[in-house]
């Protein structure tokens, strides 16, 4: 009686009792592990955090763990940055603001259209015209940077020349591209890394007098994030089915009320994880912002790098700047959560 | 209104789905699209639409030219095999949809919609969901959303088809009352020719992209235009024997017997519906000659399925018919509910015909 007992004991160690229940043995190791990940996630956050209310002299070795225990906490780095720096800290932080949530609306707003149009129009460039175009941009550049031609003149006779070649030599080769060639062609864009071509920007906006201003970098995040915003909603519309854009055409809704009543809202918890990210990205953004803004336009990542300048690392205005960087992306992404689930779609054909 | 369909065809690229389809709906009528899957009567009914481009021929919808006209403004409903129901809308949401484009008044819209949920029976669920109703609701709340404008035709495309069987019979009746109250002019597309008999004032058998017959559900029944028509329509279909005319009288290898022509013709299908003929004793003259493959109890009559020269042919007989499994049989066909079909071109045979 005993025998057959152990064995089943043993048994129900490694496996589960039903189906979509892990087995205890499972259980342990799933949980221990995502323990462990946890504080390695969450402990640098807690580090931050005390660190802010440490002296300099609690900073140095040996460590200090423990407020109230191990040391006095004190409010001076949060003095400092709030009331000494005041205007300095608020003006970076404003700006953050203003820029990353301004580039990530235009981002969604023009991406979303374009991943919408490539979802839903097929698109059948000629490969000849592509390449006339390239050849004559660049002859034409060529003429202006070289040979000193005035650009009015030289656009002007581009265009000539490229809308003759569209109606002739463009005819010649039968070859099309196809809307995957567009995809792909938009997040190659974000295969090359930004800063290759930070000095170019730097150049074009000094050229513009734009250098040190929202403009700039509202500019150049909204670009640099319009291929990651075109390539994940291309996707979530993609899901959308047809049926229900036909019907809607049917009851007499024009092509953008379609897209904004229907498309839109069914797409959702795609805009709003592409949004976040977007947005994340934006706020984040060191090397770009070090290129096109000094002071007026300074963003808060500069700030934080800024506290390791000429006395050294100071590891307590640091953590003060960040806890105030990180807090509105997690209380925005807390708030946002809810939309992002699953399911939407349910109910729209058959299910 | 009428709808005339003037030659339309339809390719994708070499392939050719719709080939020069006509026909006229005539003003509150109900027309049904029947046809095998992959016949084009889906496509027809997208081109009515406005759906799909027409590549030639024309449509048009109360005398007026649509066939460049786009879709919102043809005054067209449809109602999908999906049903397409806007799911982040509830249902009354859903059925004001297209009142709302057509900007009416809140108050109007509210009193529309109040009055077309309760002709569907949904002035219960107007706060619900999509994904919170059945299929039968979903599918009432399409038709709502299809009927709430009055639009000048109504396209169904295979509206039943997710039901379950049951519930499937039910709305063709519910279908087929309202159709009649509301008076509009109705293109119905389906595979089912028992949903084709039921609902259709007039069918149009289509195949391969081709239009086969058009004509009441009788007469399709009774008068089938070719043996595809013939095989198509009827449950369990029609039976066919090759074989050849000899003075009207049909001929094949265990086969004798008059027929309604006065022909002599090789190469001739001979088809009889299984209701039309009777199981008599083997040996007997002017009928097939076959054994009982086996017999089945429907319900209100026996299926049996005799072999007459390897062949399977269903006869429909009485509920008490009783035979064992092969047993020698004959079957007997009257002369008049016979139809010949020319064994190449499938063509029906008629009295006139050569």
């Amino acid at each position: 009686m005993s025998a057959p007992q152990s064995v089943t004991a043993r048994k129900s160690f490694f496996e589960s009792r039903r189906f979509g229940e892990l087995a205890p043995l499972s259980k342990v190791v799933v949980y221990g592990l995502l323990l462990v990940w946890t504080v390695v996630v969450l402990f640098p956050l807690y580090w931050v955090l005390i660190t802010s209310f440490k002296l300099p002299i609690d900073v140095a070795y040996p460590p200090k763990y423990l407020p109230f225990i191990d040391y006095q906490p004190s409010l001076h780095a949060w003095r400092y940055i709030f009331v000494d720096l005041g205007n300095d800290t608020f003006r970076p932080y404003s700006n953050s603001l203003i820029v990353a949530s301004i580039s990530t609306l235009l981002a969604l707003t023009v991406g979303s259209m374009a991943a919408y149009a490539l979802s839903r129009i097929q698109y059948r460039p000629r490969l000849g015209s592509v390449v006339v175009f390239i050849l004559i941009l660049a002859a034409v550049v060529l003429a202006v940077a070289a040979g000193g031609v005035d650009w009015r003149l030289a656009v002007a006779v581009g265009l000539a020349i490229f809308l003759l070649a569209l109606r002739t030599l463009g005819r010649r080769f039968k070859r099309h591209l196809g809307n995957g060639d567009i995809l792909f062609w938009i997040i190659s864009q974000r295969i090359l890394p930004p800063v290759v071509a930070a000095i170019p920007i730097y150049v074009m906006f000094q050229k513009l007098g734009l250098l040190d201003t929202h403009v700039a970098l509202i500019a150049t995040y909204t670009t640099v994030n319009l291929p990651i915003v075109v390539w994940l909603m291309y996707d979530f519309f993609v899901a959308v089915p047809k049926d229900l854009e036909e019907s809607a055409q049917l009851d007499g809704a024009s092509r953008f009320r379609i897209f904004i009543g229907i498309v839109l809202p069914l797409a959702k918890p795609g805009l709003i994880a592409t949004g976040l990210l977007v947005l994340i990205l934006a706020w984040n953004e060191y090397l770009l912002a070090l290129f096109l803004s000094t002071v007026r336009a300074q963003t808060i990542p500069l700030l934080v790098a800024a506290q390791n300048a000429t006395r050294g690392p100071q590891w307590w205005y640091m953590s003060v700047l960040i806890i105030i960087m990180i807090a509105p992306v997690v209380a925005l992404t807390i708030a946002l959560q809810k939309y992002i689930a699953k399911g939407l779609l349910l109910g729209a054909v058959k299910g | 209104m009428t709808v005339e369909l003037d030659h339309i065809s339809k390719s994708f690229g070499p392939l050719t789905v719709v080939h020069e389809l006509s026909l006229t709906v005539e003003p509150g009528e109900f027309m049904v699209l029947l046809g095998p899957s992959g016949c084009g009567k889906t496509t027809a009914l997208r081109m009515v639409a406005g759906l799909e481009s027409v590549t030639s021929g024309n449509i048009r919808i109360d005398g007026r030219d649509v066939t460049d006209v786009a879709p919102k403004n043809r005054n067209i409903a449809m109602v999908f095999q999906s049903y397409a129901l806007y799911p982040h809308m509830s249902v009354a949401e859903n059925i004001a949809y297209p009142l709302k484009i057509r900007r009416l008044p809140q108050a109007e819209i509210d009193r529309q919609v109040l009055e077309v949920a309760a002709q569907v029976q949904l002035e219960t669920l107007l706060k619900r969901f999509p994904r919170q109703l059945s299929g039968g609701q979903r599918q009432r709340v399409a038709l709502a959303r299809a009927i709430v404008r009055r639009p000048a035709v109504f396209l169904m495309d295979e509206p039943l088809s997710n039901l379950d069987a049951k519930l499937r019979g039910h709305m063709r009746a519910e279908l087929k009352h309202m159709q009649h109250e509301l008076g509009i002019t109705t293109i119905y597309v389906t595979h089912d020719q028992i949903e084709a008999m039921t609902l259709a004032h007039r069918v149009a058998v289509l195949n391969h992209g081709r239009l086969q017959q058009i004509d009441t559900p009788h007469r399709i029944y009774d008068d089938p235009a070719n043996i595809f028509v013939a095989g198509f329509v009827g449950s369990p279909p029609m039976n066919f024997v090759a074989g050849a005319l000899q003075n009207g009288r049909f001929e094949g290898p265990s086969v004798s017997l008059p027929t309604a022509l006065r022909l002599t013709k090789p190469g001739v299908q001979l088809g009889f519906r299984p209701e039309d003929c009777r199981i008599v004793g083997g040996g007997a003259a002017d009928c097939l000659s076959g054994t009982i493959y086996s017999s089945e109890l429907i319900g209100d009559h026996v299926l049996v399925t005799c072999r007459v020269d390897g062949q399977p042919i269903v006869v429909k007989a009485e509920k008490s018919f009783d035979q064992a499994m092969g047993a020698e049989i004959g079957i007997q066909i009257p002369a008049s509910r016979t139809n010949l079909f020319d064994l190449e071109s499938g063509a029906r045979l008629r009295s006139g015909s050569p």
